[in-house]
């Protein structure tokens, strides 16, 4: 059997080097120029005492979701690994240890469960590895010999990315990792000579690997990010990883506070003052942040807040995915409080839509809640990311000699926009408050200035039109059926639309990394062109639905998919079939 | 009840089918060390010449396994047997209790000892496996050297010269003999293989293979030097109980039964090409090799399980065919 793309969960328990086994296996696959994507699941308990599972999938071609199902599932740790046998695929393989030094109780063995369309692969990773450098850690290494075998991959390009790999850690280790994987590739090809092959297309420029999480840092710091404050949540601790690591160095700061309210006024209180700033969170930590944010509204300072989603409600399911903070990403503030809400649907998007947030909250002052997810941050995959350092980006709109002369903080323009001085800058002195204010920012409450300030605050998000990306129409344009969706969902769309195309049905997808605003004449357009329209998202309720049909008074059919795990194409493409049914009967 | 059987071949399989035919709801677990479904390893050659599919291979689909109920221990291995606590002890060190146990794995060609040393240079022909091996290479494959005397070494070379494959064959005896019965003494072997195209080379056997490049290098004692794409070697078939070495179950050859298929052990049967069968007119053993005797036992021995005591009637030769020419056969080797 040819594979044209390949996914192959490792399954352990703390020590097993599952996700280092996912690391190994996608960094030698995108050496060569392959596409790559990975995800980790782990228990939300401490971590490394529970399951966990890696997820690699590769392919010569771009791959946007984990697709459905895996090829091969390698059992480092036996009992744990039984539940995850729903998911191999009919015609796939699980490796198994067949070292385990005493004796495994009938049932409890991952082998006593492999269905009869699996194949299973007993291989004794311990005791490989133990030959190899004298202990069990490299029975990982051990296992990615074995794969590299069975799917008769080049055992050259993995030889080089674990040489590279482990090179700093001296030869020894080189050599023992090395022999690692010999010794598994060997074991296979003496006992399992019979083996699949994967479509391996010629050697490629070798891809970069990055998580959402470390596109949206990274996006952040070469737009000029100097300040940094957070507290740690799952999955969005990351983020305040790699900018406590790169950003000292670039000048700015990373600091993490005491909990979210600190963070969010650090990150209010370092744009007051001009100062390029962001804070990364999860479901309840917005949740605590919502006050400030509706500050920063209401005395039009920029904001950067990125939601990495995560199951909720409250703490609800830190390990798992979920796309239910849109409400409070658009709605969650008192009174009529504006905000831009972006939501990136994949890392090159992350990286590119996290800069766009920073230049559209510091032109337009308004906060920017960029909605990531669990799964889009913490997955890792190939991205080719148009990499500019500009550390000195400002898109602020500063006050002209003009302005100066009688400067108004709030003064009303056209565009909603007001010429913007920073404290330390010469030239005037301005009230900042949370109070309803007039130009000058004084607390008043008169029923006029209360209604040409809600006007101009909701006015700058028309002007903001021009500054944002039109919606992208992917698919075949004649199509009747259109979907929207949004986020990391999208990437299981384009292949359930794939597969839905594969057997005969067009389908065609807008998607938009703006949820607020957006290009409204693109969206009506599409679905004017459309007679029929999915719209999908990871949550219960429905909430980019609700907003779609209350903003361009559509009548979707509404996937509200069951959230935990990334989406599955395979349903996406069941639903454009049953849809195309009721259109053609 | 719980019934456990080793080996998935024919014997095993229908003794799975007949028991779960009387006992609707005892656990059947079917262990088999191949990585595929069971299969009918006689059509194997009819698989190797393209006759028919891989899928018409296949005795029993996932959907026929479920509903008969049946736990198959896909590409899993005996390791042991522990008859005092009526244990299977796998490859991978887990064990599977029994009530009763069926053994039934078969049969496996032998390299004897001159050859071992090149055994990475050999090529079986026993198992799906192999001929999958072989069918992916087949298309480079022009000529190719055959040692051995079984009657599965006929039934190869009928497959290779189905294949239109130039075949070498090599044979310790004066002219290419197989074990077959005096009825055939009308057909001269030697002449007929000769006939259709086989290269025999007598008195003689492989004592290297050596791999070259892509070719193999086969020197034989009598100092001739053989290129070929592949070797076919092995030096007979016996029975494949080598798991059972070190208990107390009688064996010779093969496991000894009695008409009923039961071993020496309490509740432990055998059938198929790894039982040595008590024939009570020569009163000796033998082995009653060959797939419709397998089914046969394999049905015997699945009724007994459950508790019938049925008497299996040993078949006393065999009519297969070699290239459209029916032939009659006793021995299995």
């Amino acid at each position: 059997m040819k594979h044209k793309e390949l996914s192959i969960r490792f399954c352990g328990i703390a020590g097993d080097g599952v996700v280092s086994s996912g690391k190994i296996l996608a960094g030698t696959v995108a050496s060569i120029g392959l596409f790559v994507m990975v995800n980790d699941i782990y228990s939300a308990e401490i971590r490394g005492l529970g399951k966990s599972t890696t997820t690699v999938r590769f392919s010569g071609k771009k791959i946007h979701s984990m697709g459905d199902g895996v090829d091969l599932l390698v059992g480092m740790a036996g009992k744990e690994s039984i539940s995850e046998l729903v998911e191999v695929k009919s015609g796939g393989a699980v490796i198994y240890e067949s070292s385990e030094p005493g004796e495994l109780v009938e049932g409890e063995s991952l082998a006593g469960h492999i269905p009869p369309d699996v194949r299973g692969y007993a291989v004794p990773l311990k005791r490989l590895a133990n030959e190899a450098s004298g202990s069990n850690r490299g029975r990982n290494i051990v296992a990615i010999g074995a794969l590299c075998y069975m799917y008769s991959l080049p055992p050259e390009i993995f030889i080089n990315h674990i040489t590279k790999l482990f090179q700093r850690k001296g030869e020894s280790v080189v050599e023992n990792n090395v022999k690692a994987f010999r010794l598994g590739y060997d074991y296979c090809q003496e006992n399992y000579p019979l083996r699949e092959e994967f479509d391996l297309p010629a050697a490629g420029e070798a891809k970069k690997l990055i998580s959402g999480n470390e596109a949206v840092a990274r996006g952040a710091m070469n737009c000029g990010l100097q300040i940094y404050a957070g507290y740690p949540i799952t999955p969005a601790t990351k983020i305040m990883e790699y900018c406590a690591k790169d950003l000292p160095p670039l000048g700015g700061w990373t600091i993490q506070v005491e909990d979210e309210i600190a963070a969010i006024s650090t990150v209010v209180g370092s744009w007051f003052a001009g100062k390029r700033a962001m804070t990364a969170t999860s479901g309840p930590g917005l949740a605590l942040m919502s006050e400030m944010i509706n500050l920063a509204v209401m005395a039009e300072i920029p904001a950067v807040i990125v939601d990495v989603q995560r199951g909720g409600p409250s703490t609800g399911l830190p390990t798992k995915v979920e796309q239910s903070d849109l409400n409070i990403a658009l709605y969650g503030g008192a009174g009529d409080s504006p905000r831009v809400v972006m939501a990136p649907a994949d890392s090159e998007e992350s990286y590119s839509g996290i800069q766009l947030a920073f230049d559209l909250a510091e032109k337009y002052q308004t906060p920017v809640i960029f909605l990531s997810d669990l799964f889009l941050g913490q997955r890792i995959e190939t991205a080719i990311l148009k990499e500019k350092i500009d550390r000195n980006r400002s898109t602020r709109k500063k006050a002209t000699a003009e302005d100066l002369k009688n400067y108004v903080r709030y003064q009303l323009t056209d565009d909603g926009v007001s010429p913007w001085i920073v404290p330390g800058e010469s030239g005037a002195f301005y009230t900042v408050t949370g109070l309803e204010h007039n130009l000058q920012g004084n607390p008043n409450y008169e029923a006029e200035v209360h209604q040409s300030m809600t006007e101009k605050r909701h006015r700058k998000f028309e002007s903001m039109i021009q500054d944002i990306p039109p919606a992208d129409v992917i698919g075949d344009e004649d199509a009747a059926i259109g979907i929207a969706s949004w986020g990391s969902t999208i990437g299981a769309i384009l292949e359930g639309m794939e597969i839905a195309r594969e057997k005969g049905v067009k389908s065609k997808l807008i998607k938009s990394i703006m949820i607020h605003p957006q290009h409204e004449e693109s969206f009506r357009r599409f679905f004017d062109s459309c007679q029929r329209i999915i719209v999908a998202e990871m949550n219960f309720q429905g909430q980019y639905a609700a907003l779609l049909k209350s903003r361009y008074g559509i009548k979707p059919v509404e996937m509200h998919l069951p959230a935990v795990n990334p989406v599955s194409p395979k349903a996406i493409a069941q639903k454009i079939m049953e849809v195309n049914d009721e259109l053609t009967q | 009840m719980k019934y456990v059987i080793i080996g998935a071949g024919v014997a095993g399989v229908t003794a799975a089918e007949t028991v779960r035919k009387i006992d609707s709801d005892g656990e059947i677990v079917l262990i088999g060390k191949e990585q595929f479904l069971p299969y009918k390893r006689y059509l194997l050659t009819e698989f190797f010449c393209g006759t028919i599919s891989k899928e018409q291979l296949f005795s029993l689909s996932c959907e026929d396994l479920k509903r008969l109920k049946i736990t198959f221990r896909k590409g899993q291995l005996a390791k042991s047997v522990d008859f005092e606590n009526k244990k299977v002890k796998l490859f991978h060190n887990e064990t599977v209790s029994y009530d009763k146990l069926l053994i039934a794995t078969g049969g496996k060609p032998r390299i004897g000892p001159a050859l071992r040393s090149f055994e990475k240079n050999l090529q079986l022909y026993y198992s799906l496996e192999d001929i999958l091996l072989i069918k992916e290479k087949l298309d480079s494959v022009r000529t190719c050297v055959v040692f051995g005397q079984g009657l599965s070494t006929l039934d190869l070379m009928a497959g290779l010269k189905n294949l239109k494959k130039e075949v070498i064959y090599i044979t310790k005896k004066p002219r290419a003999f197989f074990p077959l019965l005096q009825s055939n003494s009308d057909v001269d072997v030697h002449q007929f293989l000769s006939e259709k195209g086989v290269k025999i080379i007598t008195n003689d056997r492989p004592v290297s293979v050596e791999k070259r490049d892509d070719k193999f290098i086969v020197e034989t004692f009598n100092g001739e030097k053989l290129t070929a794409d592949l070797v076919f070697a092995w030096d007979d078939y016996r029975p494949n109980i080598r798991f059972l070495e070190n208990t107390k179950i009688d064996r010779k050859i093969g496991i000894l039964v009695n008409e009923q298929l039961r071993t020496s052990v309490e509740d432990v049967y055998a059938a198929g090409d790894c039982a040595e069968i008590y024939h009570p007119k020569i009163k000796n053993y033998w082995i009653n090799f060959g797939y419709p005797n397998a089914i046969e036992q394999g049905e015997t021995a699945g009724k007994n399980m459950t508790g019938l005591n049925e008497n299996y009637r040993i078949r006393e030769t065999l009519v297969f065919h070699v290239l459209g020419k029916p032939f009659e056969a006793r021995w299995w080797e």
